[in-house]
């Protein structure tokens, strides 16, 4: 018992050994009592925590998406043949540029910052560690996943169903569906060796002969292999069942969990000797746009 | 005997059993009291109406204190808060008056200013100080009071404040300009 009970027992000690009921201590905890007002449960706290952590993390591993996805589009977007598929490389870069993903990544990071930030000790984290944490872990577990192959996965998943978002292999098909500028992409279905032609099948499911008498050293090896691969050739008219070829390119997607399982030969391309006897590529092919980045591309030197 | 309990053992003891709490109310009272008056809470029953609200939080959220931090800066960081609420629900700014407080800001503005005012002796009141302080945004002042005032380090200031220690830093920094530029008369040799 403290002395100030002893002398006046009427403001009741608050516990034993403790402090006597008084003033603003007395109005406290008389509301305390009168409201029934209990301390709140530890729980409550500790899962407000974990939610917050949790928040953050699932902002961050969504972030780690986005980036699994930009690499995807970054890699794929076909940016040595620039060139030919666009007009100038500002309109291609605004076209594959991942500015969807880009965006999605930093609304992430500052989720995942806001949501880091509102842990019981978050506050003693400066913004720029946070910030910057958030980021390298969202790289490093978006490298890790486009290293597994789910960068077109998620790319492709998530592109399809957002409404004002293309996929970039679907937008590169697009663009290589226009015979009109010259542009055709596709499967070699056959190769006509006497004939020189081949038979391809467009992303369409439209099927065309392809004239390969400007086709060279390197087009005929990419071509020997079948699969899926891009022509520039002479721009024709859509109605027309013939393309005139002038470079092949091969058309190979990186970043897929399957990738293209690899097809057998169409047939054994002539020797470097062989090859090198052909004649230089047609006028025709000459007149094309970007001949010259194309023919550096093809390294054939003709 | 309550009175050589540490803050944190009598937190554990209110948990048990609420009257512990008077200790804790008997404690604060008065330095939060004097708290909210630099801050510019002028009247004594608005002072009162939040160490009450800032009681009642205490005590509702006792299991949310983190033991690894100092029971005063956690107890400062609510009334803090309601005397924030408080300005923003009366639309109020703030009336500092400062009584014979401030000489350690005064000291420090003084030493700072040593080179810039060369001979000439710096003006400064403890009214204009008040003046001065009332005008500055609140997060400046704030850093100022529990700086100077409160003589609170920065660590306790970073806890009080939800700020990261760095920030407090540019604060205060940033505080001190705005304080002088607020007061040219003071500082101009």
């Amino acid at each position: 018992m403290t002395t100030q009970e002893s002398s006046n027992p009427s403001p009741r000690a608050a516990f034993p050994g403790g402090r006597p009921r008084t003033g603003l201590a007395a109005r406290i905890l008389e509301r305390i009592e009168g409201d029934r007002l209990k301390p709140r449960p530890r729980w409550e706290f500790v899962f407000k925590n974990y939610v917050f952590w949790t928040l953050g993390a699932i902002a961050v591993a969504l972030g780690a998406f986005a980036f699994a996805a930009a690499v995807f589009e970054v890699q794929n977007a076909g940016w040595n043949l620039a060139a030919a598929t666009h007009p100038d490389f500002l309109t291609f870069f605004l076209a594959v540029a991942p500015f969807l993903w880009v965006i999605a990544l930093a609304l992430f990071v500052v989720l995942g910052y806001a949501n880091i930030r509102r842990t019981r000790r978050g506050y003693r984290y400066p913004l720029a560690v946070i910030a910057l944490g958030a980021v390298l872990t969202s790289v490093a577990l978006g490298s890790g996943l486009y290293a597994a192959g789910l960068g077109g996965e998620i790319e492709e998943s998530l592109g399809t169903h957002l409404p004002f978002y293309r996929p970039i292999l679907a937008e590169e098909h697009e663009w290589w569906l226009a015979p009109q500028k010259g542009l055709l992409g596709g499967t070699v279905l056959s190769l006509a060796s006497s004939t020189r032609m081949f038979v391809l099948k467009d992303f369409s499911g439209r099927v065309w002969n392809v004239d390969t008498s400007d086709l060279r050293g390197n087009d005929l090896i990419v071509l020997s292999r079948g699969g899926t691969v891009r022509i520039v050739g002479v721009p024709t008219t859509a109605t027309s069942s013939v393309f005139h070829a002038c470079f092949v390119f091969p058309w190979k997607v990186v970043g897929l969990m399957h990738e293209e399982a690899p097809t057998p030969p169409l047939f054994v391309p002539a020797s470097s000797t062989e090859t090198a006897t052909l004649p230089p590529r047609s006028e025709q092919c000459k007149g094309i746009a970007p001949y010259t980045r194309l023919r550096a591309l093809d390294g054939d030197g003709f | 005997m309550s009175q050589s309990l540490t803050d944190e053992e009598i937190v554990r003891r209110t948990l048990a059993d609420k009257d512990a709490f008077a200790e804790i109310i008997a404690r604060y009272e008065a330095k939060l009291g004097r708290y909210l008056e630099r801050l510019g809470v002028a009247l004594p029953e608005d002072r009162e109406d939040i160490l009450q609200n800032a009681f009642i939080k205490a005590y509702r959220n006792l299991n949310s204190f983190d033991p690894s931090l100092p029971f005063s800066s956690w107890m400062y960081r609510i009334a803090h808060n309601e005397a924030m609420s408080f300005f923003r629900a009366r639309r109020a700014r703030p009336q500092v008056v400062l009584n014979e407080e401030g000489e350690a800001l005064i000291t420090e503005l003084k030493d700072e200013s040593a080179d810039a005012a060369a001979h000439a002796e710096l003006r400064l009141s403890r009214e204009g100080l008040g003046r001065a302080l009332a005008t500055l945004d609140p997060r400046y002042r704030d850093a100022l009071i529990l700086r100077f005032f409160e003589d609170r380090s920065y660590a306790e200031m970073s806890d009080i404040l939800e700020v990261p220690i760095g920030t407090v830093s540019t604060l205060i920094h940033r505080a001190k300009r705005a304080l002088k530029s607020a007061m040219p008369e003071a500082f101009t040799p």
